[in-house]
């Protein structure tokens, strides 16, 4: 939804409509070479990727509508998903010592094509919404429901506990995306909530896991098993 | 300036200060200081009620207080009618409470019931009990938890009856649930029998509101609103299957709240197993709810329905007045014993309303209203006597520490304004004239018997069923007299049986003060019925399909029914009861002037050493009745003789075991009970703890959800 509201807005069209594809096809990308890596290491840096792309479309959209506060929600943005969660991350990674995501339940080849079907469902699913409105930036909604659904297959069928952040927090890139495209940007007291909580959640998994390897010496989900009644 | 606002403000301020004084106040001050602003938040119910009930009508909206949107409040006669109710026991539980929560008396734990029958199994840890064994003093009722609770309890339940919309009433009926349930375990240091009670009221209570929420929801739904309003212009709009369904749903919900059979199971244990003023606040007036919610959905904001309807009520009315008396006759526990008797006289209630909807939906006002009448007053009436005799019941359970009949006796002596005060109440339980109770039976007998003889001939339906509610409106009132002549006769008369109740001393005057309430309202209403006809007309003047007229007219002292010829006056009744009582004393005084007089012991058959092991006890007592209805109540006896060793001819003791269990209960519920857990086995690999798969089944259902809606779409 584009409310250029008569004036000439201050990106041209089809810079725009490139750009923005340009970004969301980088964004799935990303997601999908997630579900292919497993040095942890790398699926660290490629969150980072994914922060900066979530703060360019969310600039892409402010030079669109011409608004500050958009600008801000990409500082934001940039700050938080390429800069200080990815350094949480890497925190983590160094106190356990564990490189690679060893023995996930899914192997790399089904992983990536269960990534396949998921973005075909994002897709089919997603139809009646672009049907709505139909803009460039609904088009391409699909993309960011794909990035929310490998999130949770992440979540579902990785074993680390880094994993598990990874997974929670390709989610959320995933549900920023939509909420981006959808809404052509979110206020910033709503991105700030958002971010907030985010932030929160994300140290109280690196506690857990901290936790967890004092606990077991490895961060195994499957090792809580034991929790139950 | 309006009445009800400034009533249910009270009731309101009331609360918070009172939950605000139990819970901060120092532990010496807390019962009195609850108790007088628990008192007061009854003061604010009567007075919205009285002023609701005299025409004055009110309603008010509060925006964001519940999550889903605004609270609605209004009160129209209905609400007044329980407000003023509520409100009323309330004052009485509340003034009671001062002394029953304060320092001194015994409470019932599990070394009194132990030494009565066989301990419970596995009997818990001594270590746990908080039990003065010098004294047997137990303060759990007064604990800062249970006088915390206590004020918002009586405001939540006053605020159901106000409530004006569907959320507003859900969100109090649950609050009200939730703080009866913690009032229900008080004592559960004390008892392992409050766990259970506990247990199977919190299990019953919200299956109860589940039902209520899925029928509100579903006409909420299917009328568009969720205001009471809105319901009220959109049930004609529904569906007849909607309606009955809606109809089904709430009845079950509300009845089980009323204690209606099948659904009392939760009743004679949760009720005895309170403290008593929360048990009298329970039993008296938070059962009537029930008979509220279900007149209020399905008279008013249904606008009545099909005759079935009626029947159904009637039936299961029917089922629960001979259950619950059944039972009630054959309890030996004094507070089980008039829990029974709450189901017995809800199910009273529910003969009147369900055969009030059979003739709205025939069109037959005059005898519709009659009878719906009769179930509020009998409600009010009910509320009453069952306050006085839970406070009584609880009197005696302070001074004695014991709740079973077989073991108290001779506190007339001992107790003997508590024992007067107990008596009218029994009185009044029984329904005989001059109590209260009778007043109202009689016009529901009334309003049954002239079913058959209106104009015109009636309908099948209507001539083989009336006959039999008056048959078991018959067998329940009489079975009611043997009832509460055996819980006023063995309880309080005759001599002592056991150490307890030889030394049992008289209530602290807040007790007597809140016991004497309540009997003053039960006199009043016993007394001047005919006060309540204007009142009882503005609330039939509720329900679209009962409201003709005023049922009841009063004609100065008699009480005259409208429609078809009957009268009868309370007053004249009690003068000529007390006149004819005066005279055959003196009769026999005068006749007997001249001859020589002994002293010998009453009832003693010329034997001079009666000891108490010779008196009647409650089991003896009930014992006719078990042996004529053993094939409904189906009572389990063991005897079990142990020889010596030596030679198996000489006995060395004998064990006798005589218990009645709620047969319902032990038939239905069962089967109930081990197929939830059967599901809850098989259900048990479904959870094994792997985060991965509670996580795979969010996705799998989202997924499912998507897919579900893009292809219904």
């Amino acid at each position: 939804m584009d409310h250029s509201i008569g004036l000439r807005p201050p990106v041209s069209e089809t810079v725009y409509v490139q750009t923005l594809n340009l970004i969301c096809g980088a964004l799935l990308l990303a997601a999908v070479l997630i579900l292919w890596r497993r040095e942890l290491a790398a699926i660290v840096r490629l969150l980072v990727v994914q922060g900066v792309l979530l703060a360019a479309l969310a600039a892409l959209l402010g030079a669109r509508e011409g608004s500050s506060e958009l600008y801000a929600v990409a500082a934001g943005v940039l700050a938080l998903k390429a800069v200080v969660l990815p350094a949480v991350l890497r925190r983590v990674l160094r106190d356990t010592g564990e490189v690679r995501e060893t023995e996930p339940l899914v192997n790399v080849a089904a992983s990536l094509l269960a990534g396949a079907l998921l973005t075909l469902l994002a897709y089919a699913v997603s139809r009646p919404l672009v049907a709505l409105a139909p803009s460039p930036a609904t088009q391409a909604l699909p993309v960011a429901l794909a990035v929310m659904f490998l999130g949770f297959f992440v979540l579902v069928t990785r074993r680390r506990a880094l994993s598990q952040v990874v997974g929670f927090l390709l989610m959320d890139n995933g549900i920023t995306a939509t909420a981006f495209l959808a809404t052509s940007g979110v206020p910033l007291i709503v991105e700030l909530g958002v971010s907030l909580d985010l932030l929160l959640v994300v140290l109280v998994l690196q506690v857990l896991t901290a936790r967890m390897r004092l606990t077991f010496g490895r961060t195994d989900l499957d090792e809580l098993r034991e929790l139950r009644d | 300036m309006n009445l009800i606002a400034a009533g249910l403000g009270v009731v309101v301020a009331g609360a918070a200060a009172g939950a605000a004084t139990g819970a901060l106040a120092p532990a010496r001050a807390r019962p009195l200081a609850t108790g007088l602003l628990t008192t007061t938040v009854g003061l604010g119910g009567v007075l919205a009620g009285a002023a609701a009930l005299a025409g004055q009508a009110w309603s008010m909206t509060v925006p964001g207080i519940l999550p889903l949107g605004a609270a609605t409040l209004a009160v129209d006669p209905l609400s007044g009618a329980f407000l003023l109710l509520i409100g009323a026991v309330t004052v009485a539980a509340g003034v009671y409470s001062v002394g029953y929560t304060g320092p001194g008396g015994r409470h019932a734990t599990d070394d009194d019931a132990a030494a009565g029958a066989a301990a419970a199994p596995g009997a818990e840890p001594a270590g746990q009990r908080a039990v003065d064994a010098g004294t047997g003093h137990v303060e759990a009722a007064a604990s800062r938890t249970a006088q915390a609770v206590l004020p918002l309890f009586v405001a939540t339940m006053l605020l159901v009856p106000a409530a004006a919309s569907v959320s507003t009433l859900l969100v109090l009926w649950e609050l009200m649930a939730l703080t009866s349930l913690v009032l229900v375990l008080a004592e559960h240091r004390l008892r392992r029998s409050v766990r259970d009670a506990g247990l199977w009221y919190g299990a019953m209570t919200h299956a109860g509101a589940v039902a209520i929420l899925l029928g509100l929801v579903v006409f909420a739904a299917a009328a568009g609103g969720e205001s009471f309003a809105a319901l009220r212009a959109g049930a004609a709009d529904l569906s007849r299957g909607t309606r009955s369904l809606v109809f089904v749903l709430i009845f079950a919900g509300f009845g089980s709240k009323a204690g209606m059979v099948p659904l009392h199971v939760w009743l004679p244990r949760a009720h005895p197993e309170a403290p008593s003023h929360v048990s009298a606040l329970m039993s008296a007036a938070m059962v009537n709810l029930g008979l509220y919610g279900l007149i209020r959905v399905g008279f008013d904001l249904l606008g009545g329905g099909p005759r079935w309807w009626g029947l159904l009520v009637l039936a299961v009315g029917g089922l629960s007045a001979l259950y619950g008396v059944l039972q009630a006759s054959v309890a030996t526990d004094l507070k089980r014993l008039l829990g029974y008797s709450t189901t017995e006289n809800v199910g009273l209630m529910l003969i009147g309303v369900g055969a009030a909807g059979v003739f709205a939906a025939e069109g037959n006002r005059a005898l519709a209203g009659l009878l719906m009448a009769a179930a509020v007053l009998h409600a009010v009436n009910h509320a009453a006597f069952k306050t006085l005799l839970f406070l009584g019941a609880g009197s005696v359970l302070r001074a004695t520490g014991l709740r079973d009949l077989d073991r108290l006796g001779g506190l007339a002596a001992r107790m003997p304004i508590t024992t007067a005060l107990v008596a009218f109440g029994a009185l009044a339980a029984a329904a005989l004239p001059p109590g209260n109770g009778f007043v109202s039976e009689w016009l529901l007998l009334q309003g049954l018997i002239h079913s058959l003889t209106g104009t015109g001939p009636p309908t099948v339906v209507v001539a083989v069923s009336m006959p039999l509610a008056v048959g078991v409106v018959a067998l329940t009132a009489g079975l009611g007299v043997a009832t509460f002549v055996k819980a006023f006769g063995v309880g309080f008369l005759a001599r002592p049986r056991s150490a307890p109740a030889a030394v049992a001393v008289e209530s602290p005057p807040s007790m007597r003060a809140g016991m004497a309430l309540a009997a003053a309202a039960c006199l009043g209403l016993a007394l001047a019925p005919v006060a309540a006809a204007a009142p009882l007309a503005r609330v039939l003047q509720v329900m679209p399909t009962v409201r003709d007229g005023a049922p009841l007219a009063d004609s100065g002292v008699r009480l005259q029914l409208v429609g078809i010829a009957g009268s009868m006056s309370p007053l004249l009744i009690a003068i000529g009861l007390l006149v004819g009582t005066a005279a055959t004393a003196a009769l026999a005084r005068w006749a007997g002037r001249g001859l020589p007089r002994r002293v010998a012991p009453v009832w003693g058959c010329g034997g001079t050493r009666l000891d108490s092991r010779m008196e009647y006890t409650a089991t003896s007592f009930a014992e006719p009745l078990t042996r004529v209805f053993d094939d409904v109540l189906r009572p389990e006896q063991d005897v079990v003789v142990t020889p010596y060793t030596e030679s198996r001819y000489l006995i060395e003791s004998v064990r006798f075991r005589h218990r009645v269990p709620d047969r319902l209960e032990a038939r239905l519920y069962p089967p109930l009970l081990g197929a939830a857990a059967r599901w809850g086995r098989w259900s048990r690999p479904v959870a094994n703890g792997s985060v991965h798969r509670y996580l795979a089944y969010g996705f799998v259902g989202m997924l499912a959800v998507l897919v579900v809606v893009r292809l219904s779409g």
